[in-house]
């Protein structure tokens, strides 16, 4: 390749002309029910700290997959929205540029990655995080006797001083990729790999997928007129597509 | 052996510095307790070299800078928030405090080589050079040197000469 | 043009400087030493003690949380920064407008822009998670081959103020080198020795002098974008984010005004003490304080025209989030800190106008530390109301300060205290060549 093709290559907006797998959720508010099995099972597969009560009541708590609620009206039309956010795996991440020593990149595929040993904590890439799903360690956090033991050993724990998000289960997706290589070097299928939330969900409202593969649930479910992205204007290009929640007496937009 | 002399007055100071370049005396100096600009015309000095030392600092400072971003950046590709890898908003900025690093630095050099800094050994200086008075010191001069020199600095109205005068 | 007095008592002769300013730093009693004590004692029990104890327990020390990660360690760190803008613009912009009231006090304001910068370098310490780390944000070489990411905002800040530094010391010790050689001959023993190797053997010949003067312009013509760019860098650590209070192009201009105003107040302050408790009231009066007090109302007047287009632009903007981060700014329950800050800062100056105001020190030394409270106030305010009020409403939260965070906000301004105290009785605080310039010259002719 010649100097200008390389140079025309490093100028490139976002450096990827396209990734491996663009892995990327729907989350259809319509059937959501705000039962928080998703924050829960995140809590279990990713060794969430549990920041104990008085840290909560700081609002320190640490939970990757969170459900916003809103409400609209007032008794006895009362109208309860849930919202389930977590890192939207922004391909023009703000909070990727933020970081002075590179803990945070976007990979091959797709995925807004954390890297825990590298980050030495300046916290700037929650500011930048428009949709704040980016949680710090305050302290250090234990487990008591014997919640140690429900730890997952494919995942690390952080220290103090370290951030961490919601990385699509990262440690799923490389075991599924590992899996398809050794089976016949074939790509990871649809439906092989799923994150702890979305396979914990009652009403299936979560769907995980690879976005490049039209195929896919998620590319389906991610073209349908319901589809919007949560603060669309901010430009981040988020993975995950939300559905409109349908009212009964309203049409969806 | 040096001669310092010393005087109250500015413009005499200076006349006795040019008399003994007139006369073609070597390592003669003119010290004084503030810069005296009407000395440094009067004494043939120009425009400085720290100049160059700065401007070759602040070149080599932008280059290195730039140069330092973009190879830094390729080492391990890491895109970030969708920007290029070699993004010049932020590169040119880096490049613009290195230059003003590098160009404070090579003028601090610059100051310490042109003005031979630091030199501890043991030259002609008069402690009052410091306070409120002109001195005027020539370094070894030779023997057929020393009566001249001495003739002109008396000549100029100084207060006071010394043979072998304090030294640093 | 009329010549302004420069000495309120008469000019001094050019022994008078020297002996003057070399006493003041050679010379030291009891309360000196006691001062020390006191500064050092605040700064180890209310900045050391518990910066250790927080890195021993983790940054939950302090009072921040999910929402506001950025508190009072960075709010002071801008703070500090601001202040180091003093010297800046007194050394460099006043020495290539040839002003001559700059003379006597552009040492002290240089000192005070070199020990701000190291306070607030310290902050950054205070601030990061993992300190342990801290030598990855900057470039060395390293077994991993891994280097900074220069595309970060922080990285333009680490390069900036690296550079800012730098400048600051060698900007001072270069000027300084004349004086270290009239301390030298004043001194003997150990102290003639030190300020020997101090000096460098500088003599005062005219080839120095010459050398010294071009140098000295250069820094200084140097230095003047560099400052006006650290703290655009700074303030676009904010400015470059998404949330609605930060992500504005104001930004710049207000942190670059800010910093002048507060550090000029900090001059103001520093001054005042060099006055009373060093003896200089020969060299620092009242053209110092009445020129000040005129370069104080004009930047107020910037930075209340400023923050009036903050407000305004945010108001025009009609964008929800803008609107619900300004009522929570003025409105909210940081209001009374607000209020206070546009009190000090945009309306108490104004009383500087009247020459009875602008002319009498004590005064001007009230004055002087309550723009500096605005001003730290403002810092405050500006991360305390823009974090908890983001863009996803379910998110927003509330941010005050931890006992720890506050203990170390007043250690700060005792070890810069105890920095500055240092500096006194190490560089003569007043510069003894510079003075010398502004006295009758001596010459034969023209006596003016």
């Amino acid at each position: 390749m010649s100097v200008l093709d390389t140079i025309r290559k490093y100028r490139e907006a976002g450096y990827y002309k396209e990734f491996d797998y663009h892995w990327g959720m729907t989350v259809d508010l319509d059937r959501c029910t705000g039962c928080e099995a998703c924050v829960v099972a995140c809590q279990a597969e990713n060794n969430l700290p549990i920041v104990g009560e008085s840290s909560f009541a700081q609002r320190r708590e640490i939970k990757w997959m969170r459900i916003e609620r809103y409400w609209e009206g007032e008794y006895p039309n009362a109208k309860l929205n849930f919202i389930p956010m977590f890192c939207q795996q922004c391909d023009e991440a703000p909070c990727e540029t933020a970081c002075p020593v590179f803990a945070t990149y976007h990979n091959q595929d797709g995925l807004n990655t954390q890297i825990y040993n590298r980050c030495i904590g300046t916290r700037t890439c929650a500011v930048y995080c428009p949709y704040e799903v980016r949680y710090f360690n305050w302290f250090t956090y234990t487990w008591d006797e014997p919640l140690e033991r429900q730890l997952n050993p494919d995942v690390s724990v952080r220290e103090k001083g370290v951030m961490e998000k919601c990385t699509f289960c990262i440690q799923r997706i490389r075991e599924a990729k590992d899996l398809a290589k050794d089976d016949d070097r074939r790509k990871v299928r649809d439906g092989e790999v799923t994150p702890a939330c979305a396979q914990s969900c009652p009403t299936e409202a979560l769907v995980f997928g690879d976005l490049n593969d039209p195929e896919s649930r998620v590319s389906k479910m991610a073209n349908d007129p319901r589809g919007y992205q949560v603060l669309e204007e901010q430009n981040t290009s988020p993975s995950v597509v939300y559905l409109q929640k349908v009212h009964g007496d309203e049409e969806a937009i | 052996m040096d001669i310092t002399g010393t005087f109250q007055y500015e413009e005499d100071a200076i006349s006795a510095a040019q008399g003994l370049h007139a006369a073609g005396i070597k390592n003669v100096s003119l010290m004084s307790p503030i810069p005296m600009h009407a000395a440094e015309k009067a004494l043939g000095l120009g425009k400085s070299n720290v100049r160059k030392f700065t401007l070759i600092g602040a070149i080599l400072g932008g280059l290195g800078g730039f140069s330092m971003c973009v190879a830094t950046a390729l080492v391990f590709i890491m895109p970030t928030g969708g920007r290029a890898i070699i993004a010049l908003p932020p590169y040119l900025l880096i490049t613009y405090e290195t230059t003003i690093l590098i160009g404070v630095l090579s003028t601090l050099a610059g100051f310490f080589l042109v003005a031979k800094l630091p030199a501890w050994k043991n030259r002609p200086y008069r402690v009052e050079a410091n306070v409120n008075r002109f001195v005027v010191a020539v370094e070894s001069p030779s023997s057929n040197e020393v009566k001249k020199a001495e003739q002109i600095i008396r000549g100029a109205g100084a207060l006071g000469i010394e043979q072998t005068g304090d030294t640093l | 043009m009329v010549m302004k007095k420069l000495f309120d008592h008469g000019e001094p002769s050019y022994e008078q400087v020297n002996q003057d300013v070399i006493k003041s730093l050679i010379e030291t009693g009891p309360k000196y030493w006691m001062l020390l004590a006191t500064t050092v004692g605040i700064t180890v029990v209310c900045f050391i003690v518990p910066w250790m104890y927080q890195i021993h327990m983790g940054v939950g020390v302090a009072g921040m949380n999910r929402n506001a990660v950025w508190g009072t360690y960075l709010s002071n760190f801008i703070f500090w920064i601001g202040l180091s803008h003093s010297g800046t613009l007194l050394s460099a912009v006043l020495h290539i407008t040839q002003s001559d009231w700059r003379k006597s006090i552009y040492r002290s304001a240089e000192a005070m822009t070199l020990f701000s910068l190291m306070v607030a370098a310290t902050f950054v310490m205070v601030h990061v998670g993992r300190l342990w780390f801290i030598h990855w944000s900057f470039p060395i070489p390293n077994p991993m081959g891994l280097w900074p990411n220069f595309r970060s905002p922080i990285m333009f800040d680490v390069m900036a103020i690296t550079t800012y530094l730098t400048a600051s010391s060698i900007f001072i010790y270069m000027g300084s080198v004349p004086d270290f050689a009239a301390v030298r001959d004043y001194s003997s023993g150990l102290r003639r020795r030190i300020y020997t190797v101090l000096s460098f053997g500088w003599r005062g010949t005219s080839k120095e002098w010459h050398t010294l003067g071009w140098a000295y312009t250069f820094f200084a013509v140097l230095v003047i974008p560099l400052a006006v760019s650290v703290h655009s860098i700074v303030s676009w650590d904010f400015a470059l984010s998404t949330v609605p209070g930060l992500h504005q192009t104001i930004f710049a201009p207000y942190f670059v005004c800010g910093a002048i105003y507060s550090g000029t107040a900090g001059i103001v302050t520093v001054m005042y003490c060099l006055r009373r408790f060093l003896g200089f009231e020969r060299y620092i009066g009242k053209i110092h304080v009445d020129y000040l007090g005129k370069l104080l109302i004009a930047l107020s007047m910037i930075w209340t025209y400023i923050n009036i287009m903050e407000l305004f632009t945010g108001w025009y903007s009609g964008s929800s989030a803008e609107i619900e981060f300004l009522k929570f700014r003025l409105f909210g329950f940081y209001a009374p800190m607000y209020w206070e800050m546009i009190l000090f800062c945009a309306f108490v100056p104004l009383l500087m106008l009247f020459k009875s105001v602008r002319l009498n020190w004590n005064r001007m030394l009230v004055i002087s530390i309550l723009i500096n409270i605005g001003m730290l106030s403002e810092r405050f305010i500006i991360v305390s109301t823009s974090l908890p009020r983001k863009l996803l409403p379910d998110s927003y939260g509330f941010y005050f300060p931890s006992p720890a965070e506050i203990s170390i906000t007043v250690g700060s301004f005792a070890m810069f205290a105890t920095l500055f105290l240092i500096f006194i009785k190490v560089f003569p605080a007043v510069s003894i060549y510079e003075v010398k310039e502004t006295l009758n010259p001596l010459r034969r002719a023209e006596k003016t």
